[in-house]
């Protein structure tokens, strides 16, 4: 019985410890101004496709060109990061949307590769809000969903980032200029239709997620001896 | 040979008058002017304090390029790392990219790569948010295969367009480019 309390414990200490950090995982080394700059995520749409609620997100207009403010995507992206790798920590699971046809095998693979999921396929309706009837009672929807694109192949609004909230699942997401970014839990303004860009998203996320895996079993391990020893 | 010194020191004046940075005509002088001893004015090597006033340019070419001999030495032992120590803001990477230097997209000339290939349409990346998609051209068509890099004169960073009856525009995801031809490489 005294075993059982401890590991109880110990559980416990797993969970609660990397709460008390700010940044627990150390995620702020894994990119910079400079690495976001070269990777054109400052690069917005033209003028006339820009959404209303993103012109707090620019830095201004360039030759009919918006620019969104990289200070302000690297808050964002350093909570968002840091959302994924607590939720990725906690065993959550995680699903990569994105409806963009040209990185749809990067960002497959990508999911692959962190050991999560990813649907960048046509999105059926019912997949959120119907799952019960779809897959089967008792199916576990996913704890995060990411978008490396919030809109869909006709220029509007994924329809998984309405689902998402009516599920409350949190959703972490990378809105250009003429996305919709009010429904996003962690929305992070940037550049979601450049190769260099997406490919620097998809890195980012890869190592956060491997990561936030790795302290676990590191602290599995820690906590675990520690409650034997005791 | 004093000669030729002097018509390089007069013309030396007449630019420090005129003000203007002819860093190469300066550099000329100092070639010429080692030989000499403390002859001609704004001498940069040893000559004694009391014997030369440099003019308002000639100081301020010195001081550059003495700054500049340093940094380079200190870039070339420290190596990279210390450049990219120095914080650069947003504002300064932006202003000083090739993309706000270069100005309207129009009619510029740029490099682009080759990403991918599908029969004849060549979709091309040179930099931009979006990449441009050409027609294989008829000469040396074999040659643009994917990493080949090619020269672009550039109309337009992103094909939009408002059209009736439309809340925003509707973009093409696309910029717009005319083939010039593959990039010579440079004979060494």
């Amino acid at each position: 019985m005294a075993v059982g309390l401890l590991k109880k414990v110990g559980s416990d200490k797993i969970l609660t410890e990397p709460l008390k950090h700010p940044d627990f995982f150390h995620l702020s080394e894994l990119f910079s101004l400079k690495d976001l700059f070269d990777a054109r995520v400052h690069l917005g749409h033209k003028i006339g496709c820009r959404h209303r609620l993103m012109e707090q997100y620019l830095f201004g207009c360039r030759l009919e060109q918006d620019i969104l403010d990289l200070d302000q995507t690297m808050e964002h992206l350093q909570q968002a990061l840091n959302f994924t790798a607590h939720v990725a920590y906690r065993r959550g699971i995680i699903l990569f949307v994105s409806r963009n046809r040209q990185f749809t095998h990067l960002i497959e693979s990508m999911a692959r590769d962190c050991g999560e999921y990813a649907h960048c396929r046509y999105w059926q309706g019912g997949l959120l809000t119907n799952a019960n009837v779809q897959y089967g009672k008792g199916v576990r929807l996913p704890d995060l969903i990411v978008f490396l694109s919030t809109l869909n192949n006709v220029f509007q609004q994924h329809v998984a980032v309405r689902d998402a909230a009516k599920m409350n699942i949190p959703t972490v997401g990378i809105v250009d200029s003429n996305c919709n970014p009010s429904l996003l839990t962690y929305p992070v303004p940037g550049n979601d239709d450049s190769g260099p860009a997406v490919e620097l998203y998809c890195k980012l996320f890869r190592m956060t997620i491997n990561r936030a895996k790795d302290k676990r079993r590191q602290m599995e391990i820690l906590y675990g001896l520690k409650s034997q020893n005791d | 040979m004093s000669a030729l010194c002097k018509a390089v020191c007069v013309s030396k004046r007449a630019a420090e008058l005129a003000r203007i940075p002819c860093r190469s005509l300066l550099g000329f002088t100092k070639h010429y002017s080692s030989g000499e001893t403390g002859e001609t004015p704004g001498n940069e090597e040893g000559t004694p304090p009391a014997e030369k006033r440099l003019g308002g340019f000639a100081a301020a070419f010195e001081l550059h390029s003495d700054l500049q001999q340093k940094h380079d030495i200190a870039a070339a032992t420290v190596g990279k790392t210390a450049s990219s120590k120095k914080k650069q803001s947003f504002a300064y990477l932006l202003k000083h990219s090739p993309l706000v230097q270069m100005g309207t997209a129009k009619d510029k000339v740029a490099v682009g790569k080759i990403f991918h290939i599908v029969n004849d349409d060549l979709y091309i990346d040179f930099g931009g948010k979006f990449h441009c998609v050409c027609k294989r051209p008829a000469v040396d068509g074999e040659k643009y295969q994917r990493g080949s890099r090619v020269r672009l004169r550039l109309v337009d960073l992103e094909l939009t367009s408002r059209f009736l009856g439309a809340k925003t525009d509707t973009t093409l995801l696309e910029a717009d480019a005319v083939l010039l031809g593959l990039l010579e490489s440079k004979p060494k």
